[in-house]
């Protein structure tokens, strides 16, 4: 017994002082978002204090990664008709090199001369140290008119310029009425004006989930409390705000999946167009249904990814059976844009298409390995995540704008389908043309593409 | 006196280019400005001052473990990889200790009893087993330290030790890379011999 005792306690002494050799952990926040501490008044007075430094901060870190001119592609418009979609490969080279010249060259020697284009490399966010959503002029000025709602913000400003944005209102095809085309009147759905548009094509459900996806709930930036970056305190944002018209109008965000926040990358928001297709959701969550994703979105794009910051601003979490799954059907009904050279199974009908089209699917399928994930019968996607290792060609943790540039580990293959509606490129928006994708993944994945390749790649991925 | 506001301006400028831009709903009340929007240097909030204090002791554990693997590192990798240690930590303390007395942060001259429990680990082990013990210790230090700098670079408001902390990231996950690739390497050979 004593013996046993004995064990016992030196069992535990062991184990005490291991635990009080264990050193303090960093304060909550390197995960958590802390409480404000300056009044807002006065929080409000120093950001828009800072926010020409932030602005110009940012201008030129975008123009010495990008060329940001107006050059648009002859005669190619977006599937609205409304804006052109942009000419060219616009990421800078590094000063002496060709793309043929480094695309030759092997990762490793591409890292240790640190020839990696800028531009390439993650983007940051306009303002890293307070994140969150900030949205493009179009959507602000659309929604004050509409429903006299703020979604201005006083510390920054959307930072690229419209035309290399996507159309708007982006148009909207319905799968339940493939027959009428674009069903959005030009507008942009709003709570004032989404009845009187969707009356008689949509269901009482889809009707009542599509209400849900316009109501404005309180998000981290744009809330009633002393920590928001809008003026007035906020009744909040819509899912739609983003989403505009169930595309994207190229709002952006950080990650609600990394910490800490110097850590986070910019997230560009995604098109919703063909989500009956896609079975993982979120760029790295991989949420299995859209119902999971609708649901959780009030702790991610709303908070961060912090449930605790929710609940002191005012989380909605949606009623699964009732609200959550009319979200999602109505989700469920947003057809891609007509793609009119592409047969049932996703190949261009070869009547219809150019020859420099056929030759792009060509590379497409093979030369360019495109499709080993953007899977042609399978909407242009592989429901998988991939790490491309970019880190192969740079040497992460350098600091850009408060931002670490860090490896991006497995990301979601997104679709291609009506891909150039929706710049700019990549799950951040680093990438401002389909051009600039193409050197992206000539480079990354080593397949050597010559220019006419190249160029009918742009080409073919038009007519998705 | 136009002489002497442009001079402001002209000191003020590099300040602004490579300071960090803080969440200005964040900071204390009582936060000195240099310029609107700017907090006036070398005034650490408490994010810099334990950042400063973590990445001391943290500093001081490398170059003291790595002087003890000079000695009894078996693998020649370890041998390099502690004096590439020595080398780097010492030149980062150095830096550190010259910031925090700038922005008057005391630093610890210890140990911390994590680390020193680890020392005492470390100095009853010899060979291969101290290769593998020594080199996952790294890789565990190096994560921490890697966290402690970035959490620093957004969370903090001295510009100085935000510089530090966004300087010396590249170096640690280098550092990080290589101890990896090393346990990998030394866990390997030890499957092997056993």
């Amino acid at each position: 017994m004593y013996r046993a005792l004995t064990g016992a306690c030196s069992i535990f002494a062991l184990a005490v002082s291991a635990f009080a050799a264990e050193p303090d952990p960093l304060p909550p926040d390197a995960s958590f978002r802390p409480l404000p501490t300056m009044p807002f008044s006065r929080a409000k007075e120093i950001d828009e204090a800072q926010k020409p430094q932030v602005m110009e901060r940012q201008r030129d870190m975008l123009e010495a990664r990008y060329d940001l001119a107006n050059r648009p592609m002859d005669g190619v418009m977006m599937s609205g008709g409304r804006k052109p979609v942009q000419d060219g490969v616009r990421v800078r080279l590094p000063q002496g090199q060709s793309w043929e010249g480094l695309a030759g060259m092997a990762a490793q020697d591409i890292l240790e001369s640190d020839l990696l284009p800028d531009g390439f490399k993650p983007l940051p966010h306009v303002k890293q140290t307070a994140g969150g959503q900030v949205f493009p002029d179009v959507e602000i000025d659309d929604m004050a008119e509409q429903e006299q709602r703020d979604l201005r913000r006083f510390d920054v400003d959307f930072d690229l310029p419209d035309h290399l944005t996507p159309e708007f209102p982006p148009p909207i095809f319905l799968t339940n009425h493939p027959e009428l085309g674009d069903v959005s009147h030009g507008e942009l759905l709003s709570m004032r004006n989404h009845y009187e548009i969707m009356n008689g094509l949509l269901t009482p459900v889809q009707m009542e989930g599509l209400r849900i996806l316009l109501s404005s709930f309180p998000q981290e930036e744009f809330n009633q409390t002393e920590d928001r970056k809008v003026a007035e305190p906020s009744i909040g944002v819509a899912c739609l705000d983003c989403h505009a018209n169930f595309h994207t109008n190229a709002a952006f965000h950080l990650t609600p999946d990394v910490r800490p926040q110097a850590a986070r990358f910019r997230l560009d928001t995604p098109s919703l167009r063909g989500m009956f297709n896609q079975q993982i959701h979120g760029s790295k969550r991989s949420l299995r249904s859209v119902e999971d994703f609708t649901e959780f979105e009030q702790h991610t794009a709303y908070f961060n990814g912090d449930h605790v910051s929710a609940s002191r601003k005012g989380a909605h979490i949606p009623d699964r059976a009732h609200k959550v799954a009319l979200m999602a059907q109505m989700q469920n009904m947003i057809d891609f844009p007509p793609a009119p050279k592409l047969d049932p199974l996703g190949r261009l009908i070869p009547e219809l298409a150019t020859e420099q089209e056929l030759m792009g699917e060509e590379v497409f399928n093979d030369k360019g390995q495109c499709a080993v994930c953007h899977v042609p019968n399978t909407a242009f996607m592989d429901q998988q995540m991939h790490d491309l290792r970019l880190e192969r060609f740079y040497k992460p943790g350098e600091t850009v704008n408060d931002f670490v540039l860090l490896p991006d580990g497995p990301i979601k293959t997104f679709t291609l389908r009506g891909i150039k509606d929706s710049p700019p490129y990549l799950h951040d928006g680093r990438l401002p043309t389909l051009a600039d994708t193409v050197e992206f993944f000539n480079l990354v994945l080593g397949t050597n593409l010559t220019q006419p390749e190249k160029d009918a790649l742009v080409a073919y991925m038009l007519t998705l | 006196m136009r002489a002497a506001a442009l001079a402001i301006v002209f000191t003020l400028l590099p300040i602004m280019a490579s300071a960090q831009i803080g969440n200005p709903g964040f900071m204390a009340p009582n936060t000195r400005f240099a310029a609107p929007g700017v907090p006036a240097q070398n005034q650490p909030n408490t994010a810099d001052t334990l950042f400063a204090q973590l990445a001391a002791e943290g500093g001081l554990a490398e170059v003291d473990f790595a002087q003890l693997a000079s000695d009894r590192g078996q693998a020649s990798s370890v041998g390099d990889f502690a004096s590439r240690m020595v080398d780097d930590h010492s030149t980062a303390n150095d830096n550190l200790t010259d910031l925090a007395a700038k922005s008057n942060i005391s630093l610890p001259e210890e140990m911390n009893p994590a680390h020193a429990a680890m020392r005492g680990q470390l100095e009853d082990l010899d060979g291969a087993a101290f290769d593998l013990a020594y080199m996952r210790g790294q890789v565990v230090d190096h994560q921490k330290t890697a966290t402690l700098l970035m959490w620093e670079i957004d969370a903090g408001q001295d510009s100085g030790l935000q510089q530090f902390a966004a300087e010396t990231l590249p170096t640690v996950l280098e550092h990080l890379r290589m101890a990896r690739e090393i346990v990998a390497d030394l866990a390997r050979e030890q499957v092997a011999a056993d």
